[in-house]
């Protein structure tokens, strides 16, 4: 069968690796995963078909990792939003049910955003030379977000508390909406959360854990979304290296949410600003040539 | 129940049912079927626009969610 060979156990877990950890680090997994085939001079178009089937794999199995990394707070803000519901509005110390609906309109935007212009950006977007564009751009986002910070007094010790006090509803909006710019390989979506957090007045650690929770809703649905696609015959061929992509992307996801709780704690986004602006130029002069 | 603005709550549930029927008409109808004037519609198509049912049924499940909110007890600052 002539889809056999079109993406190998090798490739699958270079890629699988690679998604699991820049999806949540602030560099762009779409971006590096449109890159680094050129790169690497593999046949692999973000476009085919099976390649997207293999994607919406290895996004679900992080999805899957965030969910049970949070998985406490997930069941306290699920309760939360039931409670509020319940009552027919938020109290004022509920600060559960407020992160929660923070969540909420924070992800409608970007689910849909994804939703309407997911496949005519990706038709326009997806050729290497303008990820690498994107990828230098998303550095100067990066970079910009840490320079315009808001800086808010910490007055609570509890992370969600915090958060909750501090994100009011047209900002969890717009740091939603910034979310579809990941819809652009090229930039990232945790980045842009995370630049959205801190331009309301998160700390670096705050707006990295306000990014992971949002994440797992709209990666989790973009992905469920596209599972009929893997089990369809776009996913002839690629099933099983789907598979080993997905358990290679949980375990670098995993490793990178631990990483990136603690390194938040005590450092800035600068260092990724540097990288993606770096690595953008470089691959932008390159590609042309390789 | 103190009901803290009608007029809006009114509004957005009639919006959010609006939209949660034209969710099922994206799902039940293909491209060609849907009315000329609604995004999607194209003549000859047999594409179901699934993405643009849910997009609509998530939007009119937040309407409806305002509203429920709008209508209850007002919380204690």
């Amino acid at each position: 069968m002539i889809v056999a060979s079109l993406i190998s156990y090798g490739q699958a877990v270079v890629l699988g690796l690679l998604q699991g950890f820049s999806e949540l680090f602030p560099i762009s997994s779409l971006g590096h995963s449109v890159i680094l085939p050129k790169l690497l001079g593999w046949n692999i178009h973000q476009n085919d078909p099976y390649f997207l089937s293999f994607l919406v794999a290895t996004h679900l199995a992080t999805a899957i990792v965030l969910f049970v990394f949070f998985w406490r707070d997930w069941v306290r803000i699920l309760h939360g939003l039931g409670r509020s519901l319940r009552d027919r509005g938020i109290a004022a110390d509920d600060y559960d049910a407020k992160l929660g609906w923070l969540l909420v309109v924070g992800t409608i935007p970007a689910g849909i955003l994804g939703l309407l212009l997911e496949h005519q950006l990706r038709k326009i977007f997806a050729s290497p030379e303008s990820a690498a564009i994107f990828l230098a751009l998303n550095g100067g986002l990066l970079y910009g977000a840490e320079l315009l910070r808001r800086r808010a007094p910490e007055t609570d010790s509890d992370d969600d508390v915090r958060i909750a006090k501090q994100v009011g509803f047209p900002q969890a909006f717009g740091v939603g909406a910034a979310q579809a710019l990941a819809l652009i390989p090229g930039f990232s979506r945790s980045g842009a959360t995370m630049g959205g957090g801190l331009l309301v007045g998160l700390s670096n650690k705050d707006a990295a854990r306000f990014a992971f929770l949002l994440a797992t809703p709209i990666i989790g649905a973009a992905a469920v979304l596209k599972l009929p696609e893997l089990f369809g015959h776009q996913g002839d061929g690629v099933r099983g290296q789907a598979l080993v992509g997905s358990l290679c992307s949980a375990v670098t996801a995993y490793l990178a949410v631990r990483f990136l709780l603690r390194f938040f704690e005590t450092n800035r986004l600068t260092p990724f600003a540097l990288y993606c602006a770096a690595a953008g130029a470089v691959c932008a002069a390159v590609i042309p040539f390789s | 129940m103190k009901i803290r603005s009608p007029l809006l709550a009114g509004l957005a549930v009639l919006a959010g049912l609006a939209l949660v029927v034209l969710a099922v008409v994206y799902w039940a109808e293909p491209a060609h079927s849907l009315p000329s004037w609604l995004p999607g519609h194209e003549a000859g198509s047999g594409h179901h626009h699934v993405k643009h049912g849910i997009a609509s049924l998530l939007v009119g499940l937040a309407l409806l969610v305002f509203a429920w909110f709008q209508t209850g007890k007002k919380q204690p600052a």
